[in-house]
């Protein structure tokens, strides 16, 4: 094959003055490919032989075109090696790796050094003449091989590295080894390791490398278009890679060698973006933004590396300013750019913006421990300075897009999503600079704030009502973080600064904060509504009321570590955090504040009727957050807390909002709850707020008329919406409402049984009175007592039996195929939620904490459950079952239903047996491997059941097992015997994914030790059909061993399911090759 | 046709008027919505705001309930739109006439003969396949705004 390899490199020398670069390219792409191919087999010598041949072309022995060749077919090789870039070969991936590592280890270095002398050898033509001589290609494929090495996953010290991260630590203080992860701009670190040390840092290979850049730039600086040049790209990208080089390629030197190394690069770089004010011009002017890109890049790699502190030194050693100062001058400019550019996306000022932004980022992310990062002063301002352009230009966008009409902007929730980066990144910035940041945000806002008084009825406040909107989002991004399900706490940065300031009323965070809360105050006032809180201003005051509550309302800590730290005042710091954490707290400012979130919440779902965005804010936003347990106990204090539930009981204001808010305002009323002084107090607060509607749907359920009343669409309104509340109510169960959601429950068990008979055709009813049920049971059915218990189950069941009544056999007519989709649609959620409820029901057998005493006599709940899939079974189709959550949640179901109630099932009827083992022989021919999965493990329970059962003398699955007369008086089939040869079809003839191996191992043995007969005929008539001897005697040794190698014994312990697992897949190795290609 | 009387009563006795007004951010999809006088199932709701600060808007995509034609509307989140009545009854098949009719039985014993056999093929097969197979079948009857049609079959086993 090196003969074919070398053929290639023949080829493409001889041919190195044609002009026909694809074909070229091609070749030395195949002949990489077949190197690659022999790279394990071939001699050292050959290879060694063959390189050299490729050295001498690219040292330029052969000429300068054979140059360019050896330089183009080693960057194939090393693209070709490299497990990103390499070709399909069809070969384990075991020989990749291995063709990487011995390149890497062999090759690699070798490579670069010539590439390095290759480009030496040219640098005096390239200095002297013009840009198209074959000597600039060549230096340029020199630089890219060299960039392409540099890009190369080293893997070699992976191990010291790691080694080097478990704190045997050589290179720490100030340049820190961990990574960022970086969303946006790719930043890879390159740790090539010890033994490059000599070519890259100590040989002067770059300053070598800078110079010789350095150098060209200022040779070409007439030609505006060199930048953009293959020669000068190959080498910025080269400079910017070697900007991350990184790891044990450096000495152990506290990283001495790398910040000189650094500093060396930067040195290098500065040329390329400073004066950022010049260059930003004149690249608006036209001059190329390549090279300030690449510089904004380097600083990135470099901030990947380094600490604040050591990052903003770099450039104090060759410079007046720090690199910080550099960096918030470029920013500026970028942001500037931005803004006069009006916009428009892709231009070089929004990539420059980005790239530098993730610098920040990369600098001011919280390492360890959420520490929030120093800067130092003069970095500070810089970043203060940024922040404020920053704010500035976000200030300005939002003015210029108020009037912006149409369809194509997006609601709160879509615009936070898409700029939370970037408005994360900003609050980063903000939190370097806290001390100037905070108040700038209150100046700003109240500049804002008191325009729009000024301007009351005089000028149209559109803009900045806009302008309020971005500011209330940055400043939420800034005051606090995303909880993510969490608490979060009030940030470090935050909590540290202002040491000087003791009382809470004067810290610029509490002032900040305060302001938002007096202007979103005002929106109490009808006239001041009217004039200026709009819809969308509104949804921004709700956001930020709920990201602050979340951090600062009533915060836990605030409570106990102001009582416990009192005696610790002196402690200037420590004073100031309390006073931040302490001032919205339970004994302070806390509950004044709770009491006007409150009302303010009224008002958004009270008096801005159909703003389906900004009440979805309240409910699932905003309520939440307010009935944290802390909480609570004040909340239901409050007057306005029992208006909201008052009004929410009584008045039809409320009724208009959509069913889902409906849904969780009723959860969030009810979980207050918990803050009740006694459960008494508490159930009889429930029964208070859902008593009418409990009340309503009995009513409505016993009238005459119910079936014509109820098919009009009002009363289906009313009807929803208060099945929606209840849910929402059954959600919010908690141990101390138990009893009260019970009864509310049992109320209505009756009405919803009627309604499910009146409602049959609206399916969106029906599905609503389901998703009720299933909610209550789920939140009851652990805490009932045997006679309750009882109750329900009995109530489910004619659920059940009533559901199935209704729509078994039923077809759906209509002309409109996505109205027939719809009605399957339906169709499949409501029997997901049958499922559910009987998966429901089965938690009461594993988690009950009833206080029944053994005596009573309680449901068999497996039995009931046994009873409720064969209601629910006739009503799944093999179309339902396409669904693929139906689909889990069904055989999920079944398969835990055999695993631990096997018992259960010969007291089965034929006609549900038959259901279940349909089922089970659907299953096992599914494609989805879990569903096998779960059969394989029901067919294991029931089978070792019986055999367990058999060996003590009793039934085990009686006529089930052993076989039952039909209908029509033929014997049929025992299913054992006949799960057993379905699965052994399976096993040898069929195709299945080798992960079910092991689980069909576990039902394969109990199968064949119950039906040790029947095993042996099929093993015979196996070894029969076979005509060739040899496979013949193949197979027969292959089926003995199965069952008797590893001394495999007939119990069914762990250890032998184990034996038998590694004897089925020998097995299966040993045989499938032959018998499937029968 | 000496049903007819009876049938006219019964319309009129139902009382109820042909639509309802709701709020148009209450409705939801599976809900039932009037577009360009016809009546709809929703199958898409979205909103959105008429500019930056300005009130919330609706968009439905609604399909015919009869002809399965698509049809939208954009209305004022807080205004209200119009919901139609929309009425099922199930009634026993009795026979399929050739002219085109079905002949069902009411629930206090009468029949009603007025109501014709979908002209789509498909529909129309499936409600002869099932007849002819001599099961016992009930069929829903959906009308609303004065129109009605069958939209649902179901089987309660063999005819005896």
């Amino acid at each position: 094959m090196i003969r074919k390899a070398c053929f290639c490199l023949c080829f493409i020398m001889q041919n190195a003055s044609s002009p026909d670069a694809y074909v070229q390219a091609k070749v030395a792409a195949v002949g990489a490919q077949l190197m690659k191919r022999g790279w394990l087999e071939f001699p050292d010598a050959e290879k060694d032989a063959f390189l050299s041949e490729v050295k001498q072309a690219v040292l330029g022995n052969h000429g300068v075109d054979a140059q360019f060749m050896g330089v183009n077919f080693l960057e194939s090789l090393v693209s070709e090696f490299s497990p990103s870039t390499s070709s399909a070969m069809g070969l384990p991936r075991e020989f990749h790796e291995q063709c990487r590592i011995t390149l890497e280890r062999d090759y690699l270095k070798k490579f670069y050094c010539w590439a390095q002398d290759a480009t030496l050898s040219v640098t005096n033509k390239v200095v002297e003449c013009d840009s198209t001589a074959i000597e600039v290609k060549v230096c340029a494929a020199a630089l890219r091989l060299m960039f392409q090495i540099m890009n190369w996953e080293f893997q070699c010290n992976k191990s010291a590295l790691d080694l080097a991260k478990k704190g045997l630590n050589m290179f720490s203080s100030g340049v820190r080894n961990d990574t960022v992860m970086l969303k946006k701009s790719e930043c890879v670190l390159v740790q090539p390791g010890p033994a490059w040390h000599d070519v890259l840092i100590s040989s002067g290979h770059i300053g070598w490398l800078l110079g010789l850049y350095g150098t060209l730039r200022q040779k070409f600086s007439y030609d505006s278009h060199w930048l953009d040049s293959p020669i000068a790209v190959s080498a910025r990208q080269l400079i910017v890679q070697l900007c991350s080089l990184t790891g044990t390629v450096f000495p152990s030197d506290n990283g001495q060698t790398q910040q000189h190394h650094l500093v060396q690069m930067l040195s290098g770089i500065i040329q390329w973006i400073d004066p950022p004010d010049a260059i930003s011009s004149a690249i608006e002017c036209g001059k190329s933004e390549s090279e300030l890109l690449d510089g904004c890049r380097a600083l990135l790699s470099i901030a990947t590396l380094t600490t604040p502190m050591i990052f903003h030194q770099l450039l104090k050693s060759i410079s007046t300013f720090g690199t910080l100062s550099l960096l918030s001058a470029l920013m500026c400019e970028a942001v500037k750019a931005c803004l006069a550019n009006n916009n428009e996306e892709e231009t070089w000022s929004w990539y420059a913006r980005d790239i530098l932004l993730d610098t920040w980022t990369a600098i001011l992310e919280p390492k360890d421990s959420g520490k929030s990062v120093v800067l130092p002063p003069d970095g500070k301002s810089a970043a203060a300075n940024v922040f404020e352009l920053i704010v500035q230009s976000e200030l300005n966008v939002a003015a210029a897009s108020a009037f912006d009409d149409g369809d194509d902007y997006d609601n709160i929730q879509t615009s936070i999503s898409v700029m939370d980066e970037r408005l994360s990144s900003y609050a980063l910035i903000a939190r370097a600079a806290i001390d100037v940041t905070i108040p700038l945000l209150d100046r700003l806002f109240s500049e804002r704030f008191s325009s729009l008084h000024q301007g009351r009825g005089k000028s149209d406040p559109t803009r900045t009502l806009e302008e309020l909107y971005s500011l209330l989002l940055i400043i939420g991004h800034v005051l606090a973080d995303e909880g993510e399900g969490e608490t979060p706490l009030v940030p470090e940065a935050l909590q540290c600064n202002f040491v000087d300031i003791v009382e809470a009323e004067k810290h610029p965070v509490v002032i900040l904060y305060g302001s938002i809360i007096k202007f979103a105050e005002q929106s109490l006032d009808q006239e001041m509504r009217a004039a200026f809180f709009s819809p969308r201003l509104m949804e921004a005051i709700i956001w930020f009321l709920a990201r602050w509550s979340a951090t600062y309302l009533m915060p836990l800590e605030s409570g106990k570590q102001f009582s416990s730290n009192k005696h610790d005042l002196q402690h200037e710091p420590q004073l100031t955090r309390i006073a931040l954490l302490s001032f919205c707290g339970d004994q302070n400012q806390g509950k004044l504040v709770l009491d006007i979130i409150v009302r303010i919440s009224i008002i958004t779902l009270v008096s801005y009727p159909g703003e389906n965005d900004l009440q979805a804010l309240t409910c699932c936003q905003l309520l939440p957050v307010l009935v944290r347990r802390n909480i609570c106990v004040h909340l239901v204090t409050l007057e306005s807390w029992h208006n909201l539930a008052s009004a929410f009981a009584n008045d039809r204001n409320l009724f208009s909002l959509n069913a889902i808010h409906q849904r969780s305002l009723a959860e969030a009323l009810i979980r207050s709850a918990i803050g009740m002084s006694n459960p008494e107090a508490s159930n009889q607060y429930v029964r208070d707020l859902m008593g009418q509607m409990t009340a309503y749907l009995v009513d409505i359920s016993s009238k005459n008329d119910l079936k014509v009343v109820a098919q009009q669409p009002d009363a289906i309104l009313s009807v929803t919406f208060l099945l929606e509340r209840l849910r929402g109510a059954a959600r919010a169960s908690e141990p101390r409402t138990q009893k009260a959601i019970f009864q509310m429950g049992v109320a209505i068990m009756n009405p919803v049984l009627t309604l499910l008979e009146t409602y049959k055709h609206e399916s969106a009813v029906v599905y609503l009175l389901l998703k009720f049920v299933v909610d209550w049971v789920d939140g009851q059915i652990v805490f009932l007592e045997a006679k309750d218990t009882a109750v329900v189950i009995s109530f489910c069941m004619r659920l059940l039996q009533l559901y199935s009544s209704h729509n078994i056999g039923k077809i759906s007519l209509s002309l409109s195929s996505s109205l027939l989709s719809e009605a399957s649609t339906d169709k499949y959620k409501d029997l997901r939620a049958l499922l559910q409820l009987l998966t429901n029901l089965c938690s009461k057998d594993l988690v009950d904490f009833s206080r029944d005493s053994d005596e009573v006599e309680s449901t068999d709940i497996a039995q009931v459950v046994y009873l409720g899939l064969h209601i629910v079974t006739p009503l799944i189709s093999l179309d339902m079952l396409k669904y693929p959550k139906l689909c889990h949640d069904y055989f999920a179901l079944l398969s835990h239903m055999l695993e631990v109630y096997p018992e259960k099932v010969p007291q089965l009827n034929s006609e549900a047996f038959a259901h279940i083992i349909g089922t089970l022989d659907f299953g096992i021919h599914h494609q989805d491997t879990e569903v096998v999965d779960m059969c394989l493990r029901a067919l294991k329970a029931l089978a070792s059941y019986h055999y367990k059962e058999r060996g003590t003398g009793k039934e085990g699955l009686g006529s089930y097992a052993s076989g039952l007369m039909d209908p029509n008086g033929k014997l049929q089939e025992g299913i054992l015997s006949r799960f057993l040869r379905s699965l052994l079809q399976l096993l040898l003839f069929e195709d299945y994914s080798t992960e079910l191996v092991s689980s069909a191992a576990d039902a394969l043995l109990p199968l064949i030790l119950c039906e040790q007969g029947l095993y042996q005929r099929l093993a015979h008539e196996l070894i029969e059909k076979q005509m060739d001897p040899s496979l013949k005697s193949r197979l027969a040794i292959a089926l003995r061993c199965l069952t008797s190698s590893n001394q495999l014994s007939s119990s069914l312990d762990r250890l032998n399911y184990q034996k038998f697992r590694k004897n089925l897949l020998n097995f299966l190795i040993e045989v499938r090759g032959f018998l499937r290609t029968m | 046709m000496s049903d007819d009387d009876h049938h006219f009563e019964s319309k009129a006795d139902a009382g109820a008027s042909k639509t309802y007004p709701q709020q148009a951010g209450t409705i939801r999809k599976n809900g039932y919505i009037v577009i360009k006088a016809r009546p709809c199932k929703v199958v898409e709701v979205s909103t959105s705001k008429t500019g930056k600060h300005g009130h919330a808007k609706c968009h439905f995509v609604g399909i015919d309930i009869f002809n399965g034609k698509k049809l939208e509307d954009i209305v004022p989140s807080s205004h209200n739109c119009d919901v139609p009545h929309v009425n099922r009854t199930d009634y026993q098949l009795i026979d399929i006439s050739e002219d085109g009719f079905v002949s069902l039985l009411t629930e206090n014993g009468n029949t009603k003969d007025d109501l014709r056999l979908p002209t789509d093929e498909n529909l129309l097969t499936q409600i002869k396949d099932g007849f002819a197979e001599g099961k016992d079948l009930v069929v829903t009857v959906m009308s609303a705004m004065g129109e009605e049609q069958i939209c649902a079959l179901k089987d309660i086993g063999p005819k005896n």
